[in-house]
């Protein structure tokens, strides 16, 4: 890991204890959100070395940060939103928002389009992990209920 | 019946003002119902408004409605009323035990506000290191944020308009970089400004957007993706307000 990586992690993590604080989430529930932000760049740093769309990196630890949390939140019996968006924080694509506003202010077409469309990408890649995890736990909730009912 | 559908919205509301996605309102709100002897429960929940009506086992109907005007995240409240009405499905609670136990809900611990100013100054200046920033960067977003925080601290007290609040923001924090730059203090405005922003994000409302729109909420997802994208839209505005007309592009 280089430097950069590691100051991008750890920063990451204090933005997401940023967030959780803001969003006034609390003890036990504090600590699960801030190892999701955590979490999130590390997995971001690892992956990266092996797959280079950033794109599909971004919809894998939108999977596994959702599923954490999904997991978590079943486990501490809490809401589970709090937990994806305080995790999944750094990955939101703050600085190409920023750069294609820059862009389009320049009135710099050729940049503004593809750095454009290259935001929504990531979000839609983020959207569409949370969206898949989502789901799965829906259909995951509605099995273990039919067990239970069954059972009695 | 009517004093318990009462409870249950009012648990409902508590949940949607504190950032519930509208799937976890309604199910709590039937459930809720169920559990205090309802025969039939038809909640209609979107971000703004609720209508739950009641039919019971003598034959009566009941509807209550609610305009849902404000949000204010807050998921310490919101694992409280979550508990809570686990706990009244669980077991029966009388109306007073119920009472009581919303009363707590609604005045559970919250941080200070110096507190919250310094949480938005770490985040700014922590997202500036994120996306490359150095030290005097992160430094000067630290101070931003703080200043951001309590400028629109007060801009709250006069105009209560969310979608101004972001834009005055961004005004702010765009006005304040491009100064520092203009005193020398660092070569370039981009650091400080996508650091100060991550603060702007509607992080909870895009979130509970894409949860709502696939849960087959689609009305209170689209209606949240809507404000998450005028929210943008505002941020744009302020920095292209203060950079455009203060001369310091183009």
């Amino acid at each position: 890991m280089t430097q950069t990586e590691i100051i991008q992690i750890l920063s990451g993590f204090v933005g997401s204890i940023g967030f959780a604080i803001l969003f006034n989430i609390r003890g036990k529930r504090l600590i699960t959100a801030a190892i999701g932000g955590l979490l999130s760049w590390l997995l971001f740093v690892l992956i990266s070395k092996g797959v280079s769309s950033e794109p599909i990196i971004y919809f894998i630890i939108a999977c596994v940060i959702s599923a954490y949390a999904e997991i978590m939140a079943r486990v501490l019996k809490t809401p589970t939103t709090g937990f994806i968006t305080t995790s999944l924080i750094p990955l939101i694509p703050g600085g190409s928002l920023y750069y294609t506003m820059v862009h389009a202010i320049e009135g710099d077409l050729n940049a503004f389009l593809p750095k454009a469309i290259y935001t929504m990408e990531l979000a839609s890649a983020l959207a569409l992990g949370i969206i898949v995890s989502t789901t799965f736990a829906r259909v995951f909730n509605k099995l273990i209920m039919n067990k239970v009912k069954n059972k009695i | 019946m009517k004093k318990l559908i009462g409870y249950a919205m009012d648990i409902g509301e508590q949940m949607l003002i504190s950032g519930a996605e509208v799937h976890r309102v309604e199910e709590s709100i039937s459930r809720i119902c169920y559990a205090l002897g309802a025969a039939r429960v038809d909640v209609f929940i979107i971000t703004s408004s609720m209508v739950v009506t009641v039919h019971t086992n003598d034959g009566n109907t009941y509807t209550q409605t609610r305009r849902v005007t404000s949000t204010n995240i807050d998921f310490e409240k919101l694992h409280h009323l979550n508990q809570l009405s686990r706990e009244i499905c669980e077991k029966k609670l009388t109306e007073q035990e119920i009472e009581k136990k919303l009363r707590d809900a609604n005045n559970c611990k919250k941080f200070s506000l110096w507190f919250e100013f310094i949480c938005y100054a770490v985040i700014a200046a922590a997202f500036t290191m994120f996306f490359g920033g150095d030290i005097t960067e992160a430094l000067i977003s630290l101070f931003v944020g703080a200043i951001v925080r309590l400028s629109v601290y007060f801009f709250e007290k006069i105009i209560s308009n969310k979608i101004f609040h972001k834009f005055f923001a961004a005004v702010v924090i765009t006005l304040l970089a491009f100064m520092t730059v203009e005193f020398g203090w660092i070569a370039n405005v981009d650091m400080v400004i996508i650091g100060n922003i991550m603060t702007l994000i509607p992080g909870i409302g895009l979130t509970n957007a894409i949860r709502d729109l696939f849960t087959g909420d689609s009305i209170a997802g689209l209606l949240r993706s809507i404000e998450a994208v005028i929210a943008a839209l505002a941020i744009a505005a302020g920095y292209f307000l203060v950079a455009v007309l203060g001369g310091f592009v183009l």
